[in-house]
């Protein structure tokens, strides 16, 4: 139960964040999501790099990766905006956007997740 | 309103996550890529698509000042899904060196998600 509140307080922090984003950016090209999926997949490397040389409470661990980062992540705005921009007959720009997406995403949660094992471990 | 619809639709949407994630994991045994997030993500992304599609015949173009989209669209689907899972996982895979799992594992997640986006659309349209 305190697994399951943790999760909901930081999806709501997440998803706030998120929306901070979107809406200080412009909206003609879907940039913010690219940079919250982005950023939170350092986060989450980051945050698991971390816990795998220290462990956390369950609760702070759920909290902090499933309900934060998952929260400020998201995978439906991922692809609807691919899929708006494709059918807005932006394909090289939809292509591009998924492509800059994922490579980034999986280097930032390498890069993330290395920083976060070396910082862990520092404190040891 | 606005931080209730975002709240209330972000909390929720993870925790739906974190329960549905727990229970899709009992059918992971011998599947060779992380399976939980993957069908969460094509659930939520045909959610949305289905949302927006009944509800605005279409994808928003500017859409923050409704509060259904605020709960639904950014909170609830968008907090339901989850990208920082999908590049941890693929991260792990490429560092075991398994690129064809890998492979079959972003392009199911990518493809799976923009398809069932789709889908949920046109039949929600």
């Amino acid at each position: 139960m305190k697994n399951v509140i943790a999760v909901g307080i930081g999806g709501a922090a997440g998803t706030y964040l998120r929306y901070i984003i979107n809406t200080q950016l412009p909206a003609d090209f879907p940039v913010g999501t690219m940079i919250e999926n982005i950023t939170g997949s350092l986060l989450l490397g980051l945050l698991s790099g971390w816990f795998a040389v220290k462990t956390p409470r369950d609760w702070v661990k759920a909290g902090l990766g499933v309900g934060l980062c998952g929260g400020y992540t998201t995978f439906s705005a991922f692809a609807a905006d691919t899929v708006d921009l494709y059918t807005g007959q932006m394909i090289a720009p939809a292509v591009w956007y998924m492509f800059v997406t994922l490579f980034l995403g999986i280097i930032f949660a390498m890069i993330g997740f290395a920083a976060g094992q070396k910082a862990g471990g520092e404190h040891l | 309103m606005t931080a209730l619809c975002l709240t209330a639709g972000g909390a929720l949407g993870a925790i739906c996550r974190y329960l549905l994630g727990k229970w899709f994991g009992r059918f992971q045994s011998t599947i060779p890529f992380p399976i939980p997030m993957l069908f969460v993500n094509i659930a939520g992304s045909f959610g949305l698509g289905l949302f927006f599609g009944g509800f605005y015949g279409g994808i928003p173009a500017e859409a923050y000042t409704d509060p259904w989209f605020l709960f639904g669209g950014v909170g609830f689907f968008g907090a339901f899904t989850t990208f920082s899972t999908f590049s941890m996982e693929a991260f792990h895979l490429l560092e075991k060196r398994e690129y064809p799992t890998l492979l079959i594992y972003t392009g199911l997640s990518v493809g799976g998600a923009f398809l069932s986006f789709g889908t949920g659309l046109w039949i929600g349209g």
